[in-house]
């Protein structure tokens, strides 16, 4: 869907992005991760003309970014910051409304929108579609930015950091309404973090950025388990086994699974063989002692198993696998 | 207060007249700088690196003195409502200018993001988003301008613009209270006015600003062009002359009686009544037989053939408390007494005002000449005594002379207070005794301080210059504890000036050939 070639971005003597390359898919979540000033934020804002590359091209459904006005291409790719940058002398309403109003929606329209979009965010309209931003609060305004992102319905949304500047428990609630929220809708998002541990949760892939060049891109997968070098190593070091946790899959841990009593296929919690451990300690069930099926993409139950039988062969297959 | 309220009532219309042309002065001059101001405002924050050139610029403006810059203008634009309101609107432009920048320039880095990111184009992120979120900032800015222009306004008396600062200058000249306050109530009335105005303004968001201003601009300027009387028309004989001749007993009503005068008095500052003369916005002035521009521009003194002007003596004005306690003062200035004629100072002026020669050193050399040599200064902050002077050359000069004398033939240190704004302010300061001396004349000691009115045939109670001198010396000491010294020698009078360049009026020698002259 779009197609970044060989760009750069120069400031002055500075490199901020060298010769990038790389394609992100529809309806993928494509993170680009890195530290401050590694150069990620410089390569989201080239998808939008907001910095214009230095040299290179970059396509969106085979046509350069460059072919048309680029308030017309900012209108058509949803957009959501870190600080928020609602606009102050706006109501709720009228912030989300933004864009459709650009596009010159007719008001009925605007209105049927946003009031779906302040619904499926937790914010009923009746309440807070005439509040002013100032009397929300920081989980409740970014919100309303991501509502305004999603407004005019674009296929493509950039995300940058937008769940940073909250408090850890806000966070993860928003990061999870929102992702829950973006997986049936259709679109592809560009989500720029430094949290490596919210690049792989939600990522399908990630491109991992360190002074301006891209080190590894891949899957988190890869990344956490087959590092192209010792930067990428060390980068995914933090809470490593959480991240191992998170992306290798159930499918994966069955040949580990030692011959455990045998379990009654009833009363189990059936999870799919894609699903990974970190899901399985998560489920509430599980976690109240409940056992669990894993079904493989063929139909068949591969294994029937406790946590704990689990968390023995994530441990026996860490012994001899790659990444461990 | 009651004093105030009979003025009013007997100034009433006139009044009226002011307040309107202050007024408009006033607004025309605010809303032509919010109308160019907050575009240029808007435009710079496009263009940083011009910005702080043009702010910069305008921040020079700002520190012209406003009596200074209305100087530089009058060769442009001549003199009248013209002047006024170009350095009023050059005042009101910082500030608006400034302030829009900040206000648009505050905005929230993220919500400009946000905005450019939503799509918006630079257009719609200036309207939606920074100008209504820089409103406030704007709207302060404005409101600045709007009371430092009320003030500054009252300057535009001195340029033949007319306004609320007629009263107060005339009362300053005058030492008349109750005329300053006539001028000055009414002044922080309107700057009140304005304020409250604008402020109800900007709680109705969504007023259509620029347009609206524009409109006023418009209007007032309109207003201003209709009115001739306003500024100095074209066709009519006019004379130039200080605030306080207009009000004087032997003022302007008087010397238009006594020769059948018809022409039409433009106010200005004493500075600016040669410049304006020089410059043809005025055909005449009333000036000092002594000023020294008379020469320096070449100019012609009427005679005063029908006898309207009395002759005035200038002599040094002291608080008799410091002649108790320092008896020894009366001798030193004393050695002054007639050793000043017209024509010598006169000459002096011109070297300080026209060859830009120190006061000191032309004060120094006229003493020597006259057997007065001068010893070494002795100037400190404090001091035995405080000599004061009004702000003009001549002022200038004999309050060097009276410091030179005191210090050279008494024991006692000299400080120096000149250039003080006027009769009203020096007069005060003496009867305070924030200065213990200055020079003043006999003719301002009757009419401006003591108030004589003149006798019913129009003439001064007074034809003879030892006899004002006597009745003022008299009366200082018995009202204010004051004395006068012995005259200076030279007689000050008001005369009427015309330029020497040929005109319809070179063959004109006299006031009763001038007035001849405009009948015809």
């Amino acid at each position: 869907m779009i197609e970044v070639d060989r760009v750069e971005k120069r400031y002055g003597d500075r490199l901020a992005v060298e010769s990038a390359s790389f394609s992100i898919r529809q309806r993928e979540t494509f993170v680009l991760l890195g530290r401050s000033g590694s150069g990620k934020t410089t390569a989201l804002k080239m998808l939008n003309r907001l910095v214009e590359p230095t040299s290179g091209i970059i396509r969106i459904f085979g046509d350069p970014i460059t072919a048309r006005p680029a308030e017309e291409l900012r209108r058509s790719i949803g957009y959501a910051i870190q600080d928020v940058g609602l606009f102050p002398h706006y109501t709720v309403r009228e912030n989300v409304a933004v864009v459709p109003k650009l596009l010159g929606w007719d008001e009925r329209r605007i209105r049927a929108r946003v009031d779906e979009l302040l619904e499926h965010f937790g914010l009923p309209p009746d309440r807070y579609a005439n509040a002013r931003p100032r009397e929300l609060s920081g989980g409740q305004q970014q919100r309303v930015g991501l509502a305004r992102a999603l407004a005019a319905d674009p296929p493509l949304v950039l995300l940058d950091e937008p769940f940073s500047a909250l408090d850890p428990i806000t966070r993860r609630e928003v990061q999870r309404e929102f992702f829950r929220l973006a997986e049936n809708l259709d679109k592809t998002f560009v989500l720029v973090t430094h949290d490596v541990a919210e690049a792989v949760a939600f990522g399908d892939r990630i491109c991992l950025f360190e002074a301006g060049r891209i080190e590894q891109m891949g899957t988190p997968r890869e990344l956490v388990l087959e590092p192209r070098n010792d930067f990428v190593r060390s980068f995914f070091d933090t809470g490593r086994l959480e991240l191992e946790l998170r992306v290798v899959s159930l499918a994966e841990l069955a040949p580990y699974l030692a011959r455990a009593p045998r379990l009654e296929a009833t009363d189990v919690v059936e999870f799919s063989a894609t699903a990974s451990l970190h899901d399985v300690l998560e489920h509430p069930l599980i976690a109240a002692g409940r056992a669990l099926s894993v079904r493989g993409e063929d139909g068949r139950i591969l294994a029937i198993a406790r946590a704990a039988a689990l968390l023995d062969a994530f441990y026996a297959r860490r012994r001899v696998e790659p990444g461990g | 207060m009651s004093a105030l309220s009979s003025f009013i009532r007997g100034h009433g219309r006139e009044l009226v007249a002011q307040l309107s042309q202050h007024l408009v002065l006033t607004v025309a001059a605010l809303a032509l700088a919010a109308a160019l101001g907050l575009p240029l405002g808007l435009w710079l924050t496009r263009n940083r690196r011009l910005a702080t050139a043009v702010l910069g610029g305008a921040g020079v403006i700002q520190t012209i003195p406003s009596l200074a810059l209305l100087g530089f203008l009058i060769p442009f634009t001549g003199i009248g409502a013209a002047p006024a309101i170009l350095a009023l609107f050059l005042y009101a432009l910082l500030p608006i200018v400034r302030n829009t920048i900040v206000g648009v320039e505050s905005t929230p880095s993220a919500v400009k993001e946000a905005a450019a990111g939503m799509g918006m184009t630079d257009l719609q992120v200036l309207g939606r988003v920074e100008l209504p979120l820089a409103a406030p900032v704007i709207f302060a800015g404005i409101r600045t301008a709007t009371v430092v222009a009320v003030g500054v306004a009252t300057l535009a008396a001195l340029v033949g613009g007319g306004g609320l600062g007629v009263y107060i200058f005339r009362g300053i000249s005058l030492a008349n209270t109750t005329m300053i306050l006539a001028g000055a109530i009414p002044a922080a009335g309107l700057s009140l006015l304005l304020d409250a105005i604008l402020g109800r303004i900007e709680r109705r968001p969504g007023a259509p600003l620029v347009p609206v201003l524009l409109l006023a601009a418009l209007l007032s300027l309109a207003f201003v062009g209709r009115r001739t009387a306003f500024g100095p028309s074209e066709g009519r004989f006019r004379i130039g002359v200080q605030p306080e001749f207009v009000e004087r007993p032997d003022g302007y009503a008087g010397l238009s009686a006594r020769y059948g005068l018809r022409a039409r008095p433009v106010e200005l500052d004493h500075g600016l009544v040669y410049l304006a003369l020089v410059e043809h916005r005025v055909d005449a002035v009333i000036g000092y037989s002594t000023d020294g521009e008379i020469a320096a521009f070449g100019l012609r003194v009427l005679a005063d053939d029908r006898h309207y002007f009395p002759p005035y003596f200038a002599a040094p004005l002291v608080r008799s408390a410091t002649l108790r306690a320092h008896p020894e003062l009366r001798r030193a200035l004393s050695q002054l007494s007639f050793r000043l004629d017209e024509k010598t100072m006169a000459r002096l002026n011109a070297r300080v005002e026209h060859e830009a020669e120190a006061v000191a050193r032309v004060a120094e050399e006229f003493l020597r000449a006259a057997g007065l040599p001068p010893g070494p200064h002795r100037r400190g902050p404090s001091a035995d005594v405080v000599v004061g002077s009004k702000p003009f050359a001549e002022q200038y000069l004999l309050a060097e002379m009276f410091a030179d004398l005191i210090e050279t033939y008494t024991g006692l240190s000299v400080r120096l207070e000149t250039g003080l704004g006027g009769t009203k302010i020096c007069f005060e300061a003496l009867a305070k005794g924030a200065i213990d001396v200055y020079p003043e004349y006999t003719g301002t000691g009757l009419y401006a301080i003591l108030g004589a009115a003149l006798d019913h045939d129009g003439t001064a109670p007074a034809r003879d210059a030892q006899a004002v001198y006597d009745h003022v010396k008299r009366e200082f000491a018995r009202r204010f504890d004051m004395e006068w010294l012995p005259p200076l020698g030279f007689a000050n009078t008001y005369a009427v000036i015309v330029r020497n360049d040929g005109g319809e009026l070179s063959r004109v020698r006299t006031a009763s050939e001038l007035s001849a002259a405009l009948a015809e």
